[in-house]
């Protein structure tokens, strides 16, 4: 080891042992830190968690064709003529075919419908979404937890995982929707995806029960590969005039995700930053007053030949070090507070969409980065005081 | 240890200024200040507050420097040296006792008097070595392994010159190195004082108030008004 090296060790290890005799600051800076990593992690949590169960119930096999000159299912429609002349076509469109030659595809509809938790009086807004019989089978990564699927014309539902825990819906109970009772028959599972915060019954009784026959907001189809979306896109082209996008159901998920994850963002690092600004003051004066308590031990070390570099180092590591612990507490804390952590917010279809905070590894490294951050910029001014201080003046004020 | 050469003149200030500014006005502290101090020699320098002992004894350790004139320690000019430079040679020719000991509370009796050894190029076990050696000298061998804190002041103070005198540098400086003990444990310290530099040929400059510290030393110095005044010999 060398001898800069060396003298640095042994410097770092006097600060950290000398700590005791600054504890309740040198404890301030590191709670301060580690308040600003947990809050940083909170919000990027949230953003990955909302980014995960919207990303995830995207498959790139799906494609969801819209109309109505809007990218939203709130708002879309498709005419039955464009619907009966796809079903009629029998040439390659890009969309899978079962045995006797019929589309994989899904007519679907989405209606926003207010549901009282169990034990509660506030009702929430959920989304219905009335499909076919195959809507279930064309979504990846998604299957029956429990009782089975919605029958056609009967007024039966299945509600995703996440909805039934979170309002206490269990196949075999009633529940209104709207104007009439309906019944769930079962629950489905979708790997935490948005596809959990809905409720799924057949297209034509919601379109009954909501007075809404006949109408269809978008199709579901499943591609017969990925990059079968062009030949849907240009067949949907050639076949109406009405304005029909066709989007791959990832693509669609993707910008959902992006925009409600952007705004979480754009709260989460202003605030963050901003603390992040008043713990770095607080860092420099934590280190200040260290170099300031370790001022005849700095003097007389540098008596006997140390380096300015060694007491800099020194005392920029102490920073970086008591940063780093605060950031260990604050992810320890953010994980243990917010990790899986359920929460919900109005999804793409104007109606609740529940999902789960994730402290992934990337959030840790963010947030983590950011403390850091902390006790290099707060401990570098002090860094530079250490190297400054006048031997002789210093020597004199008896330690 | 190394003996050192008795003949040379080893320390030499010829010309020193110093001055300080003091709340915008220039306070003289010496003006051409003369000495010489043979290699070997143990000088007591004496003098009332204010008198610029202490600036003295900062100079010959390099941690202030003259406004003017030539100070030569050994063949290095420490008035023509800049920081990184005079840390070097502090660390390589000089030993220095505090008159508080300025022990690391935190590191126990030997890691405090390995500190100098760390800025040289020995391996650990070297560094173990001349750290028990020194300990033994001053008779605190089984004292290696305690914290300062537990120790009485006199024992501090021999922790003190077993750190100074760790890297055997040839210059031992003292301030006040009895100015916060008892009677008994200065005599102890200045005893070890004068068996280093009879001993081991150390050369000792000696900042003291205390006349009988002095008089272990070869020669007094007195200094008032920046100028030495009166020279007493050793009988």
């Amino acid at each position: 080891m060398s001898s800069i090296l060396r003298q640095t060790f042994v410097m770092t290890r006097a600060n950290i042992f000398s700590l005791p005799r600054r504890l309740s600051i040198s404890l301030s800076m590191v709670l301060s830190v580690a308040l600003v990593v947990c809050v940083l992690a909170g919000f990027l949590a949230m953003a990955k968690g909302f980014e995960t169960a919207l990303q995830s119930a995207g498959s790139p096999s799906v494609s969801v064709v819209l109309g109505g000159g809007t990218n939203q299912e709130t708002g879309s429609d498709i005419p039955a003529s464009v619907i009966r002349t796809l079903q009629a076509m029998t040439g390659d469109i890009g969309v899978k075919r079962v045995g006797d030659g019929a589309l994989v595809l899904s007519r679907e509809m989405v209606v926003t419908v207010e549901v009282k938790p169990v034990g509660t009086d506030a009702g929430r807004t959920l989304a219905l979404r009335g499909m076919d019989a195959a809507g279930a089978a064309i979504r990846d990564h998604v299957s029956l937890s429990d009782g089975r699927l919605f029958a056609p014309g009967a007024r039966e539902i299945v509600v995703g995982d996440r909805l039934g825990r979170e309002f206490g819906l269990r196949t075999g109970d009633s529940v209104r929707l709207g104007t009439v009772d309906w019944r769930v028959v079962g629950t489905f599972s979708a790997q935490g995806s948005a596809f959990e915060s809905e409720i799924w019954a057949d297209l034509d009784t919601v379109g009954a029960a909501f007075d809404r026959q006949g109408q269809v907001q978008s199709l579901r189809m499943r591609l017969a590969e990925p990059a079968a979306l062009a030949v849907l896109t240009r067949e949907l082209a050639a076949i109406t005039t009405t304005p029909l996008i066709a989007v791959s159901e990832a693509d669609l998920y993707a910008a959902q995700s992006e925009r409600t994850a952007s705004l979480i963002r754009l709260f989460g690092w202003p605030l963050s930053l901003l603390m992040a600004i008043g713990a770095t003051a607080g860092a420099l004066n934590t280190m200040m007053n260290s170099v300031s308590d370790r001022t005849v031990e700095i003097a007389t070390v540098r008596t006997l030949g140390f380096s300015r570099l060694s007491a800099s180092a020194a005392t920029w590591i102490e920073a970086v070090l008591l940063a780093a612990v605060g950031v260990l507490l604050g992810l320890a804390l953010s994980w243990l507070a917010f990790n899986g952590w359920q929460a919900s917010t109005i999804g793409g279809n104007n109606a609740r969409m529940a999902f789960q905070l994730a402290v992934t590894g990337d959030v840790m490294l963010r947030a983590g980065l950011l403390g850091l951050a902390i006790g290099v910029v707060g401990g570098a001014l002090p860094a530079i005081a250490a190297t400054r201080l006048p031997l002789a003046t210093a020597l004199r004020s008896r330690g | 240890m190394t003996t050192a050469n008795h003949l040379e003149p080893y320390i030499q200030l010829s010309g020193i200024s110093k001055a300080y500014a003091i709340g915008g006005e220039t306070v003289p502290i010496f003006s051409s200040l003369d000495l010489k101090i043979p290699s070997g020699d143990f000088v007591a320098i004496m003098g009332p507050s204010g008198s610029g002992k202490s600036t003295l004894l900062n100079m010959l350790a390099g941690i202030d420097r003259p406004d003017a004139g030539c100070l030569r320690i050994g063949s290095s000019r420490l008035d023509q040296m800049g920081e990184a430079a005079r840390a070097s040679w502090r660390a390589h020719c000089m030993g220095i006792v505090f008159q508080f000991y300025n022990l690391l509370p935190m590191l126990t009796v030997a890691e405090n008097v390995e500190l100098p050894l760390l800025l040289k190029s020995l391996s650990a076990r070297d560094r173990r070595g001349r750290v028990e050696k020194v300990l033994e000298l001053v008779g605190l061998a089984d004292r290696a392994r305690q914290y300062p804190v537990s120790m009485s002041g006199g024992q501090q103070q021999r922790v003190g010159i077993a750190r100074a005198i760790v890297a055997d540098p040839a210059l031992l400086l003292c301030d006040e190195p009895t100015g916060d003990l008892d009677r008994k444990s200065a005599d102890e310290v200045l005893a070890m004082l004068r068996m280093l530099n009879r001993e081991f040929g150390k050369t000792i400059v000696m900042v003291t108030h205390d006349p009988q510290a002095a008089l272990h030393a070869n020669r007094t110095l007195h200094l008032d008004k920046g100028a030495f005044i009166e020279e007493r010999r050793a009988a």
